[in-house]
This record gives structure tokens, C-alpha cells and sequence, in this order.
């Protein structure tokens, strides 16, 4: 082979190395970027007049007098919607159009779908559930229901090779040469006054506590079990892990024991995520006890066992690149072997342990496995520090899956989702961002 | 005074002994402390295999590999697992096809192409891409990358071809034309090279675009799928193999790579020809840790793979829902633990124990691997 050839396929070569690397970095972007986006849509949005008067209701928040100027403005507003819709209905009731009865169904449609919007009718007492207790609280989902007025959505299964094919139908066709024929003109020029749009920042997202299934309100309750969890693993995984490292670096004479406790500690890495969780309900939870069903305590048990091994390694590798001589100035300095561990390998390779501590709370944070059948439910209030002890919590991990498969409305409360999956990504991400930090400046330090 | 200074330096027999004893003690507890993640191991195989032995003792052995009915609710139950422990090999297999490439390149990258600084981003970015936590994968494999599958999957899979094609088939149309124009051409120029590489180049491009073309028509039914999962699972493998592979090659050190350039080779061949044979039982290891991580991952198959236990029809088809075996103990514990004992909830344990024994296996396998590699390089 003559040498341009082999300079070509040299090329090719690199080339393929910056292309795996360009895709490893894309893949990044493609799979942060939506959640990042649409997680931001949680807390920053377009609120309306709805949200407001929930947020004062609830919690308390924001001036009554505003909010009363506000629904002054839009219960004017809204008033020409109310007058069509009762005056229609006395027309149905007293047949004084043609085929009165012909509307009775498509109007109960259309009466539901400006609930969802509006919120319940004035002189209306006020529904149990919150869904129906206020209309649309983001302008987004405002826009969806005022569609869903304007248009009737029909599907058509007849071919049946492919999947059914969505057409889109005006309502107002179906009220034609009625009164209320006005009302859908009106409803889609005039909704930012019905509605009052505003941009939010719903800060208190991350702490306020769901309301009926996460259609109102925010994750507090997840965001606290996940650092629940967090706290747990870490009392039981730092001690153990360091004690480990310790032993295996200053105190072990290489040999069979210690060869056999690092394949423990490598398998012990390897064992697949939901293993950890049946062995938790098997062990702590049927068979010592820990607490009678699952709990923080039995959860953190399982997954200080899942972080063990990265907070071993991790510990080791720092312990082992303090140099030697801290050591021997010490001994030499007439201090015994403990007191030289704890006074001065230990804090010089802290930096290194730290980082170490750090991924591993990511983890924590983020595993999902071992927690279902230890320590997650889907709904729960927040919990006090105690009833950790026997008490199962929301997660934010577990949440995330529970409100994209088994929600009862998944589409409705997508951009809780999304903010739930933003938090735990973000919070995971800081950990990392921190570790990284870390660690370039112990390497600053080792290169002088 | 004298006296004093004297007892401070001597350290009196009684506290030497005292000294001893204390350091003994914190000895056996450090011992005892290390010795938890033995406990662990141990515990953890013994309180599986004791949950799964009751199924064996129960349904016998035949019907877990050898069925393909997984009725578990049904009456009466029917466990066969075949087609779950199925579903669980094609994902690994199509993950690790997908990973490995992508892996190994850029484990090249890092430890000899990329400049020192680029190394220094790179690194971290990895680092986030095991960090991310796995239901976060599941998620966007199940919302964003599901819908965006059966609306335009097809499409995906034809810039894939190109993206595949055109490396591989620009090293065969290098070494194709070499071979030819070593035959049959005496007196070797420029133009003659580039008219037998576009003469190659023709049908290659030929070849492509009618791949291209069959796979754009592809209509995908469901977005979770196999397809889907082994994608995601790709990705959350991906920084398994780099770190390790690129430890690795990167213990192979400076030597054999400066004799290597000695002699004239080219990087390509360098690392080719040399560096990864010198360390292929290293970057074997590596390949394990990464099918490993694809096997035991829960979240992400749980959510995006459709969850129907069948093995797909014809069974190449990677477009059909699969089910898989840590997705069937997440799914089925929480049905199955109210009915603590029966065949149903001591089957889940069964399939952990299968997980574990191939965890281990893997494992241990790839343990022995690095220490021999580590024995040979001298770390």
C-alpha cells in the first residue's frame, strides 16, 4: 500500500474518532435540551387569571385587591359568554327554535369544555374537585381548550392500515343560525381578555405540595423525599465507605483476603439496580425489619449499599495519592498510626473523598429501582424528619415514571413532568458539576 | 520540670500498652466495617436464590426456558420466560452493536487523537452522560424520542445508513482501488487514482441511496420498541466503555506507540496494528462492564419498550415491543407482593437470580481481565 493510501485511511480513521465523539456530545445536547426547555415551562410560564386566584386561594399569595380588579375585568368579559349560553338554554326549554332538542348534546359538550376554561359558572357552587374548582391556570393549555371549543375533533378508523386520521371540524357549524353562533367569534378573538395572560415565575414550583394528582400545584413533597433519600444514604454510605478505603489502603497486607474484598466490592458494583431493590424488601424490609413496610430508612438502607462501592473507590484513589511522605513526617513526628490517619492523611485527601460523596449523592438522587419497592409511593405529604424512619415518601424519581405511565390524564400534566424530571436532572447535574470542580482543582494542586 | 520533659518524650510502658490495644481494636472494627461489602455480596445472593428456589420447587425448571406464555395473572399462570429473557439478550445485543463502534472511537480519540485541552472538555461531558439518572433516560425515550420514532423512524434510519455507509464503505473503496491500481497499473499518477476511486465511488453511492431509500419507507407502529430502547441504552452505556477503554489504552503507555511511529506507521495503524492488540483483552473487559450496565438497566425498558412479552415476528424485527427481565420484576412487584409466596412473586426472584448470575459472571470475568492486564503493564 503506497503512502497517500495510508495517509486516506488515516484520516478516515480520525475522522471517525471526532465523528464518535461529535455524536456523544449531539446525543448530550438532543437529550438535555428538551428537558431543559419544556422544564423551564414549569416554573416560568404564561399564567392566568385562574392561576392567581388558585395561588390566592391556597396559599395566600398575591394582593386581594388585584386580584379582585382582575376578576372584575374578566367576569365582564366573560359575562357575554354566560348571557348566550342561558339565554340559549331558555330557547332550548321553551322550543322556540326548530328542533330544539337537536342541540341539547352538542351544547352539554360545549358548556364542559368552557368549564375547563372558565372555571365553573358564576352562582355555581363551588365543585369538590379541584379540577373543576378553576379553569385553565396556563395561557398554553387555555389555547388547547379554546380549540377544543372552535373545533370538533373527529377520527376516521376506516382504513385500517394505517392509524386513524384526525379532522377538524368548526362547532360553530353546528349552531349555525343560532344565537350562540356568536359566541365562538367571540371566544377566539377576545380570549387574552377572558383570560388575562400574564408570565409567571412560579418559583414556589419546587416546594409547594401537589394538589389533586398534580393537575395544580407543585413537587415539594418529591423534591424532599429525594433529599431524604439523599441524607439517608450518605449517614450510612460515608462512614462505611471510608472505613473501607482506610482499612484497604493503610491497614490491609496485600493477599488473598484483601484480593477477595475487592472482587466483593466490584461485583457488589455490578449487581443490577433492581436486584438491590428485591434484596431491600427481602432483607430490610421482610426479614429484619427495619420498618413494617417500605420507609426512607429501608430505602436509604438499599441504596447506600448501591453507592458503597463508588464512594470505596473513589475514597481509595484519594487516600492512595496523598504522598508518602505526609505519612512519614508524621510518624516520625512520634504520632501513632490512627492519630496520623485522621490528622493528616485523611484531611489531605478529603478533596478526592468529597468528590467521590458527591457523584454518589447523584446517584442516590436519581436511582429508581431500588426505591420502588423499598421506599416510594406515588402521593404522599411531605414528610417530618422522624416519620422517616417508617414512613414511605414521594420521589422525585419514582414520580417522574408513576406521572408519565400510570397517571390518569398523562398528556394534561405534561409540563409537570417535565419540571420534575428538570429538577432531579438539574439537581443531579450541580452534584456532578461540583465533583468535576473538585476535582480539577485537586489536580491544580497536584501539578504545583 | 526536667522530670516532665523527660515523661513527655518516653512514652511509659502502660500507655504503650493502652496504644496497642486501642490500635488493635480499631483494627478488628475497621475489619469489621470492610467486611460489610462481603455481607452484602453474600446476603444478596443468598436472599434472592431463597426467594427463587420456591418457584423451581413449584413449576420445575422446564417451563421457565422453555415456554413462550407469560400468563402470570391468568388462571392458571403460565411463566414462561423464554421470550422475556429474550427480549432482555436483544437489547443488550443491539445496544452493545450500537455502543461499542461509537465507544471505541472515541476512547481513540481521547487518549491519542484530540488535543490535550479538547481531552479536558470531552472528559467531563462524559462523565454527565453517566450521570444522568436513568429514569431521565426513560423519560425522554418514552416522550420525546417514541413520538418522534413513528412519526418519522424511517428517516432516522436512513441517515443512520449514511452515517454507517460512509466510513465503511470509504475504507473499502481506498483499499479496493489500491488493490486494483496495484494490478493492473504499472506507472501510478494522480489522475489515474481518481478515476479508479470514481469509478468505485459510483455503485457505492448506488448501493446507499437504494438502502437509503428502503429504509426512509419504513413505517414504525409503536415508537417503544427495541429499536427505541437500545438506542437509549446505547447512550447510558457509552461512558462505561470510553473511561475504561481509554484507561486502558492509555496504560498501554508512551513506548510502543513512539516504536510504533519509529517504524513508520501512521497513527491509524499505530493504534490499530499495535496499540489495541497490545491491550484487546483490556478493551474486552471494557465491552463487558458496558454490556452489563445495558442488561441490568431498569428505568429505561420499563418505560420505552412496549412491555409485551413475545418474541418479535419475523424475529430480526427490532420494531416490535419487547419485554425484558428487570422490566418484568419492576412491572410485576408491585402486583405481586400481596400474594407473598406463590409461584408468581417467587418467579420475579427466579429471573433476579438469572440477572445476577450473568452480572457476576460478567463481572468477574472482566475483573480478571484488568488484573492480568494490570499484572502484564505493571500497575
Amino acid at each position: 500500500m503506497d503512502l497517500r493510501s495510508r495517509k486516506l485511511l488515516d484520516k478516515t480513521f480520525s475522522g471517525m474518532g471526532f465523528f464518535s465523539i461529535g455524536m456523544l456530545m449531539l446525543s448530550l445536547i438532543i437529550i438535555l435540551a428538551p428537558i431543559f426547555i419544556k422544564g423551564t415551562g414549569a416554573f416560568l410560564f404564561k399564567g392566568t387569571i385562574e392561576f392567581r386566584k388558585f395561588n390566592f386561594e391556597q396559599f395566600n399569595r398575591g394582593k386581594k385587591t388585584d386580584l379582585l380588579k382582575e376578576e372584575f375585568k374578566t367576569g365582564e368579559a366573560r359575562k357575554y359568554i354566560y348571557d348566550l349560553i342561558s339565554k340559549f338554554e331558555e330557547q332550548i326549554e321553551k322550543d322556540d327554535i326548530p328542533d330544539a332538542y337537536k342541540y341539547e348534546d352538542e351544547l352539554e359538550e360545549t358548556i364542559y369544555h368552557i368549564k375547563e376554561l372558565l372555571g365553573p359558572f358564576p352562582g355555581e357552587e363551588s365543585p369538590v374537585m379541584m379540577r373543576d374548582r378553576y379553569g385553565a391556570s396556563r395561557w398554553d393549555k387555555a389555547k388547547e381548550i379554546r380549540d377544543r371549543i372552535l373545533f370538533v375533533e373527529t377520527w376516521d378508523y376506516s382504513d385500517k392500515s394505517s392509524m386513524g386520521k384526525l379532522t377538524l371540524t368548526p362547532r360553530i357549524n353546528n349552531f349555525r343560525g343560532t344565537i350562540l353562533e356568536n359566541m365562538f367569534p367571540y371566544l377566539e378573538n377576545n380570549l387574552d381578555k377572558l383570560m388575562l395572560p400574564q408570565i409567571t415565575f412560579y418559583w414556589n414550583f419546587f416546594f409547594d405540595k401537589s394538589f389533586d394528582s398534580h393537575l395544580f400545584g407543585g413537587i415539594g413533597p418529591e423534591l424532599l423525599g429525594t433529599l431524604y433519600l439523599i441524607l439517608g444514604t450518605m449517614i450510612f454510605a460515608i462512614p462505611i465507605g471510608i472505613i473501607t478505603a482506610i482499612y484497604l489502603t493503610e491497614f490491609a497486607k496485600p493477599g488473598k483476603i484483601i484480593n477477595f474484598i475487592n472482587i466483593s466490592i466490584s461485583t457488589l458494583a455490578g449487581v443490577p439496580s433492581i436486584v438491590f431493590g428485591l434484596f431491600g424488601l427481602a432483607f430490610f424490609i421482610m426479614t429484619i425489619k427495619v420498618s413494617n413496610s417500605k420507609s426512607v430508612l429501608a430505602g436509604s438502607l438499599t441504596l447506600a449499599l448501591l453507592v458503597l462501592p463508588t464512594i470505596i473507590r473513589a475514597s481509595e484513589e484519594a487516600l492512595k495519592s496523598v504522598p508518602l511522605t505526609y505519612k512519614e513526617a508524621a510518624l516520625s513526628l512520634g504520632a501513632g498510626k490512627i492519630y496520623t490517619i485522621f490528622k493528616v492523611i485523611l484531611p489531605a485527601a478529603l478533596p478526592g473523598i468529597l468528590t467521590g460523596i458527591v457523584i454518589s449523592m447523584g446517584r442516590a438522587a436519581g436511582e429508581t429501582a431500588p426505591i420502588i419497592f423499598t421506599a416510594a409511593v406515588s402521593v404522599g405529604n411531605p414528610l417530618k424528619l422522624f416519620e422517616t424512619l417508617s414512613q414511605p415518601t414521594p420521589a422525585l424519581s419514582w414520580n417522574i415514571y408513576n406521572l408519565v405511565t400510570e397517571h390518569e390524564s398523562v398528556e394534561s400534566i405534561r409540563h409537570v413532568q417535565f419540571g420534575m424530571v428538570f429538577a432531579l436532572v438539574l439537581l443531579v447535574l450541580l452534584l456532578n458539576l461540583t465533583a468535576i470542580i473538585l476535582r480539577a482543582r485537586i489536580s491544580k494542586k497536584l501539578r504545583g | 520540670m526536667k522530670n516532665r520533659t523527660y515523661h513527655s518524650i518516653l512514652i511509659s510502658k502502660g500507655t504503650s500498652r493502652l496504644r496497642r490495644l486501642v490500635s488493635f481494636f480499631t483494627r478488628s472494627w475497621f475489619f469489621f466495617i470492610t467486611s460489610i461489602s462481603i455481607f452484602a455480596v453474600f446476603l444478596i445472593i443468598l436472599f434472592v436464590a431463597k426467594d427463587a428456589l420456591p418457584y423451581f420447587h413449584l413449576r420445575g425448571i422446564g417451563e421457565f426456558f422453555t415456554s413462550i406464555k407469560w400468563y402470570p395473572a391468568s388462571e392458571p399462570p403460565e411463566f414462561g420466560v423464554l421470550p422475556i429473557i429474550f427480549g432482555s439478550i436483544l437489547v443488550t445485543i443491539l445496544s452493545t452493536l450500537i455502543s461499542v463502534p461509537l465507544a471505541l472511537f472515541s476512547a481513540f480519540s481521547l487518549s491519542d487523537i484530540l488535543p490535550f485541552s479538547v481531552r479536558q472538555v470531552v472528559k467531563p461531558i462524559i462523565e454527565i452522560i453517566a450521570a444522568i439518572p436513568s429514569v431521565a433516560y426513560g423519560f425522554f425515550a418514552l416522550v420525546i424520542f417514541a413520538p418522534f420514532l413513528q412519526r418519522s423512524g424511517g428517516h432516522l434510519l436512513g441517515i443512520g445508513v449514511w452515517m454507517i455507509g460512509m466510513p465503511l464503505f470509504g475504507v473499502i473503496i481506498i483499499i479496493l482501488g489500491q488493490a486494483i491500481s496495484g494490478k493492473f497499473i504499472s506507472s501510478r499518477s494522480k489522475i489515474s487514482d481518481f478515476i479508479i476511486y470514481s469509478v468505485l465511488i459510483v455503485p457505492a453511492f448506488h448501493i446507499l441511496y437504494k438502502l437509503f431509500k428502503t429504509l426512509s419507507a419504513i413505517k414504525i407502529e409503536s415508537g417503544t420498541n427495541a429499536f427505541n430502547v437500545s438506542i437509549i441504552l446505547a447512550i447510558m452505556a457509552l461512558p462505561t466503555i470510553v473511561s475504561v477503554a481509554e484507561d486502558v489504552l492509555f496504560a498501554a503507555g508512551r513506548e510502543i506507540r513512539e516504536g510504533s511511529y519509529a517504524l513508520g506507521a501512521t497513527r491509524a495503524e499505530t493504534l490499530l496494528k499495535v496499540v489495541v492488540p497490545a491491550v484487546k483483552s483490556g478493551i474486552f473487559a471494557a465491552v463487558i462492564l458496558g454490556i452489563m450496565r445495558a442488561l441490568g438497566e431498569t428505568m429505561v425498558v420499563w418505560m420505552a419498550s412496549g412491555n409485551a412479552a413475545q418474541i418479535p415476528d419475523p424475529i430480526y424485527n427490532i420494531m416490535e415491543p419487547i419485554r425484558t427481565l428487570t422490566a418484568t420484576i419492576a412491572g410485576d412487584m408491585g402486583e405481586a407482593d400481596h400474594v407473598t409466596g406463590s409461584a408468581r412473586y417467587h418467579v420475579l426472584f427466579a429471573m433476579a437470580l438469572f440477572l445476577l448470575i450473568f452480572s457476576f459472571a460478567g463481572n468477574l470475568i472482566s475483573e480478571w481481565i484488568m488484573s492480568r492486564s494490570r499484572k502484564k503493564w505493571g500497575k
